[in-house]
């Protein structure tokens, strides 16, 4: 679903992707790790396209169709889907209108039917309930004066409204209490299916319980430095990152 | 001094004519108040940046002040679809002046005596009067010669507005009455000539009423030629009087708008002012409110959009004269083309206003290379037992918001248009009426296109 070959990318003027290679199937959940600075951020933003960081090299295609040159509305419409790591705040905007807006721009896209603000009313009490969410939160402002985890299960949401193929996640772990971590990974887990796929950015082995990766890399400086199972996570919980460096510069 | 000299001499040379031929049944204290006005425009004479004249300094009138405007004739008007500035409610008590006349047939008659008893809480329904200011001059009414120009002195535009004043509104709501329906006060300005109009308006809301005025500006065409709206409104509640007070501004891009709003604010009474300026070539807004007694309050809240070559300028003075009032003021301006923005808002909190609660908050949005800002908040305090918080912030869209709409599926013209109509719902939702908003709701998310 994902091939991504030699990636570089660069965020004003620095590169922080040197080489990136990394490839997710259909059905696949893969875990990037890696400590604070080695670029996990940066690689789920340069996939869904964040135009403050730039490519200057490799190749990253999705579906066999070359997402690099595509624009961010264009990726999200073919299935590409970002969980902020930050999620924005819009006062003003109501968070069902936004993201009716976007359910209908995708629909739109692919010449089928959008809904009218009654329909789609229904169709996201129904997504709230999936992701266990006070569904009275969309009728407020887009994040505005939501806790942390009102943020992370509002990305969750619009995940499960949009029902994205491939689902890039951006530290959803960050800021959860572990029933919430229990309560949304479960969402994750249940939104899951064999046309799709999972990328976790992650710092913490933690998550890995809850959603179960096929494969995970260690992201050091720009590079995957290793990759494997389970096992991988137990390591870098018990060793820390330093080793995976040391054995890098030897 | 020439140019300045003709200049301000048109207007007297026109005064001197309408002293002649205008309003002949005026009381004594009038044609006196007029002539001190005329006289105080005489010796301060247009505010031209030149003179270095502080509360001018972001705008220049020296191309208005060039223009020799007339009053209008006044011999009728030609028929205008009045659709466009219907409010959406079955009845409202309307007042319609096209080019500074009243037009009788666009506005309505006063409801009977039966429909108001209906209408208010308690007895003391009567005396409502939502009228022509010529008329109740004429009537002698003691509220004109007690109430007009207490407020409205200083200043050029002020004194040429009173020195002219002839016909406008008088808007009286009696203690303990709730008027539902809006009161709408409108002024058209046909735009085929270069008129000048000095509306003015009276509003004096009683003990405990409640009310809701409309004042629109308004153009028939938005080529018109050049015009000149010189407006003044004073308003005066009573303790424990709601009064809200929504300002829709959308001249024709030649017009020159310039309006001054005062209001004194009483004790427990609350004033909620809500100033939409969607239009005008270059146009100054004062408002100038009094917290006079305890408990007053005033939300003001603005929202002006510029495009093209347009000017927009707000002043605002919040003066906390006794203690226990607060004052809580948003304004926002969307800037784009070549258009220039100005605020300049001015909070006072005096020696002995303890406990004062003052917040005050400008934001701009600034949408092109060429579009200008100033933003100016003023807090000066002289008591110490108070809350007083000020902002001011001028920025871009906020790329990041951008990039989250875009990632969404929303294109970046679509994601634009939210970001921009979410900066602005703050200000429409302080229209508390239904009807109202939605009226102004339209309006603006027209000329937002």
């Amino acid at each position: 679903m994902l091939e991504i070959t030699d990636l570089h990318a660069e965020v004003a003027g620095v590169e922080i992707l040197k080489g990136i290679n990394l490839r997710v199937d259909a059905g696949e959940v893969h875990a990037i790790m890696g400590p604070n600075g080695s670029g996990k951020s940066t690689l789920a933003n340069v996939i869904a396209g964040n135009p403050s960081y730039r490519v200057t090299a490799g190749t990253m295609e999705f579906e066999g169709e070359d997402l690099a040159t595509m624009a961010p509305e264009e990726r999200a419409r073919r299935g590409v889907f970002l969980s902020f790591q930050h999620p924005v705040e819009i006062p003003g905007l109501r968070m069902d209108h936004f993201i009716r807006a976007g359910y209908n721009a995708v629909m739109k896209s692919r010449d089928e039917d959008q809904l009218d603000p009654l329909k789609f009313d229904r169709l996201i009490r129904a997504k709230a309930k999936v992701v266990e969410m006070d569904a009275t939160l969309t009728k407020r402002a887009v994040n505005e004066g939501f806790s942390g985890g009102e943020k992370k299960r509002n990305e969750i949401l619009q995940m499960a409204v949009l029902e994205p193929k491939l689902r890039i996640l951006d530290e959803i772990d960050s800021g959860l209490d572990v029933d919430a971590l229990r309560s949304v990974s479960a969402s994750v887990n249940e939104l899951m299916g064999p046309d799709k796929a999972t990328l976790l950015v992650t710092h913490y082995e933690r998550l890995l319980t809850y959603i179960v990766p096929n494969q995970i890399h260690i992201l050091m400086d720009g590079r995957i430095v290793a990759s494997g199972g389970k096992e991988l996570a137990r390591e870098i919980e018990a060793k820390g990152y330093d080793w995976l460096a040391e054995q890098q510069s030897a | 001094m020439a140019q300045r000299d003709s200049q301000e001499s048109h207007y007297l040379s026109t005064f001197a004519a309408f002293e002649q031929n205008g309003p002949s049944a005026s009381p004594d204290w009038l044609k006196a108040l007029r002539k001190q006005a005329i006289a105080n425009f005489e010796r301060d004479g247009f505010p031209t940046a030149r003179r270095g004249n502080e509360l001018w300094k972001y705008t220049d009138v020296r191309s208005l002040a060039s223009h020799a405007f007339t009053l209008s004739k006044g011999n009728g008007h030609e028929a205008i679809d009045f659709a466009p500035y219907d409010l959406p409610c079955p009845r409202v008590h309307q007042l319609v002046f096209v080019d500074g006349h009243y037009a009788a047939d666009l506005s309505t008659e006063p409801p009977s005596q039966a429909e108001h008893q209906a209408e208010t809480i308690g007895h003391r329904s009567e005396g409502l009067i939502v009228g022509r200011l010529s008329e109740a001059i004429q009537e002698r009414l003691p509220l004109v010669e007690q109430y007009l120009s207490q407020q409205a002195g200083a200043g050029a535009f002020a004194a040429l507005n009173t020195a002219f004043v002839e016909d406008g509104a008088l808007v009286y709501i009696p203690d303990g009455v709730a008027v539902h329906e809006p009161i709408y006060l409108l002024f058209i300005t046909t735009g085929h000539a270069s008129v000048v109009t000095h509306p003015r308006v009276l509003i004096i809301a009683g003990a405990d009423s409640k009310a809701t005025v409309i004042q629109g500006y308004e153009s028939l065409t938005a080529d018109a030629e050049p015009y000149f709206t010189n407006a003044v409104t004073e308003i005066v509640t009573r303790p424990g009087a709601v009064l809200r007070h929504y300002k829709l501004q959308r001249e024709a891009r030649n017009a020159y708008h310039v309006a001054a709003t005062h209001a004194t604010v009483g004790r427990d009474s609350m004033f909620a002012s809500v100033s939409l300026d969607l239009g005008g070539g270059l146009v100054r807004n004062d408002i100038s409110i009094t917290l006079a007694e305890v408990g007053a309050s005033v939300k003001l809240d603005g929202l002006y959009l510029g495009d093209g070559k347009r000017h927009i300028d707000n002043h605002t003075f919040v003066d906390h004269a006794v203690p226990g009032t607060s004052s809580d003021e948003v304004y926002k301006g969307i800037l784009t083309d070549a258009s220039h923005g100005v605020f300049v808002g001015r909070v006072l909190v005096r020696h002995d206003a303890q406990h004062t609660v003052a917040h005050q908050v400008n934001k701009n949005l600034v949408l092109s290379d060429d579009a200008e800002v100033d933003s100016q908040p003023m807090l000066e305090i002289f008591a110490d037992d108070v809350q007083c918080t000020h902002g001011a912030a001028i920025g871009r869209l906020d790329p990041n918001a951008v990039f989250y709409l875009n990632s969404r599926g929303l294109d970046t013209r679509e994601a634009q248009e939210l970001l921009v109509h979410g900066f602005v719902s703050e200000i429409l939702s302080a229209i508390v009426d239904d009807a109202v908003r939605q009226y102004t709701d339209d309006a603006v998310l027209t000329k937002l296109g």
